[in-house]
C-alpha cells in the first residue's frame, strides 16, 4: 500500500552507505522482504524505479529476496514454516502456542556499489 | 564492490518512534494508536469514549486524515485537546508527523493520549508512532472475513473493537468467525462487542482503558 515510502527510505539508507563508503554510483540494492510485512514486492520494483531517476541509483537494480513466515511451536516443539503471509495455530500440531520469528522483515542487506 | 549493510528499512521511522515513546512516559500519558478501515466508527468511538471518561480521565486526541479537519472539529466539540494531522496523500501515520505535533498538545496534563490513525486496515500496522498499544475497530458491516484478509493488523493489536453491533439483525454476518479468527491470529487480543450508536458494551471498554492508565 505505501511501497512509495519504503522505496524512498530505501533509497535514502542506500545512498547515506555508499557516499560514507566513498563511493559514487549504486548498481545494486539487495532486500529481504517478510512474506507478512505487507510490502507486495512488485509494487516494491515499481517504486524503486520510478523514485531512482536523477539519484546514484539511477542505474541501480533492485534483488528482492522474500522471506516466508517460520515459527516455532512449544506444544509439539516442532518449527515450522508457512506458505501463507499467517499463521492460525501450529500446522504440525494444532495448537496456539506458537511464535513466529519470520516473515516480518523489511531489511537492506547488501549494496554494489562503484 | 559489495557493501553489506544490515539496517531495517524502517530505522528511521523506528529511532523517531522511540524518542516519541520516551517523551510520552516521561509526561505520563498511556499512547493508544487506534485503527480500522475508513468509517468503521474511530471518531465516533472516541467521541462515545471522551463523554464516558470526561470526568475520570483527562484525554487528547491526535487526529490523523489524508485531507480536512472534519474529525479534529468533532473532537473540539467534546472541550478536549485535539490536534489534526493532515497527511496529503500518506495512507498511514509515521513516526515524525507525531513528533512533530508534539508541542501542540499539553501532554504532562493527559492521562491518555488516542492518535487516531487515517482509515485503511493494511500499513497502518506496520508503522510505529511511539504508542503504549495498539487498538484496532471492525465494523461488522465489514464482513466476517477480515481477520484472514488482512491478519497483520489483527496480529499488532492489543484489542480488536466490534463495533456497530446494532446493525447485526440487518446483517448477515458471523460475529463468532471474526472473534475465533482473531484469537487464532492473536490469542492475546482483548475483544469488545460495542456499538457507538446505542450505546451497548461500551463500559466494558472504558473499564478495561480505566485499568491501562490507573
Ligand atoms: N449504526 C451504527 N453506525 C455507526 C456506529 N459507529 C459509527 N457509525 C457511523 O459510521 C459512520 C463512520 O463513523 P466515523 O466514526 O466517522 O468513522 P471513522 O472510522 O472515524 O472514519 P474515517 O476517519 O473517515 O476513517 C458515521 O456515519 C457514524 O455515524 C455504530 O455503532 N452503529
Ligand atoms: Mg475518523
Ligand atoms: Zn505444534
Ligand atoms: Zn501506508
Amino acid at each position: 500500500m505505501h511501497e512509495v515510502s519504503i522505496a524512498d527510505s530505501l533509497l535514502k539508507i542506500a545512498v547515506d552507505e555508499c557516499k560514507k563508503n566513498g563511493c559514487r554510483i549504486i548498481l545494486n540494492v539487495k532486500v529481504c522482504i517478510g512474506k507478512a510485512s505487507g510490502v507486495m514486492p512488485e509494487a516494491l520494483l515499481f517504486a524503486f524505479d520510478a523514485l531512482k531517476a536523477e539519484t546514484i541509483a539511477e542505474g541501480a537494480t533492485l534483488t528482492i529476496e522474500e522471506v516466508p513466515v517460520a515459527g516455532h511451536c512449544s506444544a509439539c516443539n516442532a518449527d515450522f514454516t508457512a506458505p501463507e503471509s499467517y499463521v492460525l495455530c501450529c500446522p504440525q500440531c494444532g495448537s496456539s502456542a506458537y511464535t513466529l520469528h519470520e516473515g516480518r522483515e523489511l531489511d537492506i542487506k547488501e549494496l554494489e556499489v562503484e | 564492490m559489495k557493501l553489506k549493510v544490515a539496517s531495517k528499512i524502517l530505522d528511521a521511522n523506528e529511532r523517531i518512534a522511540r524518542d516519541n515513546r520516551k517523551i510520552f512516559s516521561d509526561a505520563g500519558v498511556y499512547v493508544i494508536n487506534l485503527m480500522s478501515s475508513p468509517g468503521a466508527g474511530k471518531t465516533s468511538l472516541l467521541e462515545t469514549t471522551i463523554t464516558a471518561l470526561k470526568n475520570s480521565l483527562k484525554v487528547g486526541v491526535i487526529e490523523g486524515d489524508v485531507a480536512g479537519t472534519d474529525d479534529a472539529i468533532r473532537i473540539d466539540r467534546l472541550g478536549v485537546p485535539v490536534v489534526q494531522i493532515n497527511t496529503g496523500g500518506a495512507c498511514h501515520l509515521d513516526a515524525n508527523m507525531i513528533y512533530e505535533v508534539l508541542g501542540d498538545l499539553p501532554l504532562s496534563g493527559l492521562d491518555i493520549l488516542f492518535i487516531e490513525n487515517v482509515g485503511n486496515l493494511v500499513c497502518p500496522a506496520e508503522f510505529k508512532v511511539g504508542e503504549d498499544i495498539k487498538v484496532m475497530i471492525l465494523s461488522i458491516a465489514e464482513g466476517h472475513d477480515k481477520p484472514l484478509k488482512y491478519p497483520l493488523m489483527f496480529q499488532e493489536s492489543a484489542a480488536l473493537i466490534i463495533n456497530k453491533m446494532d446493525l447485526k439483525p440487518y446483517l448477515e454476518v458471523d460475529v463468532e468467525k471474526i472473534k475465533r479468527d482473531a484469537l487464532s491470529l492473536n490469542p492475546s487480543i482483548r475483544i469488545f462487542e460495542l456499538s457507538c450508536k446505542s450505546g451497548e458494551g461500551v463500559e466494558q471498554w472504558t473499564a478495561w482503558l480505566q485499568t491501562l492508565t490507573s
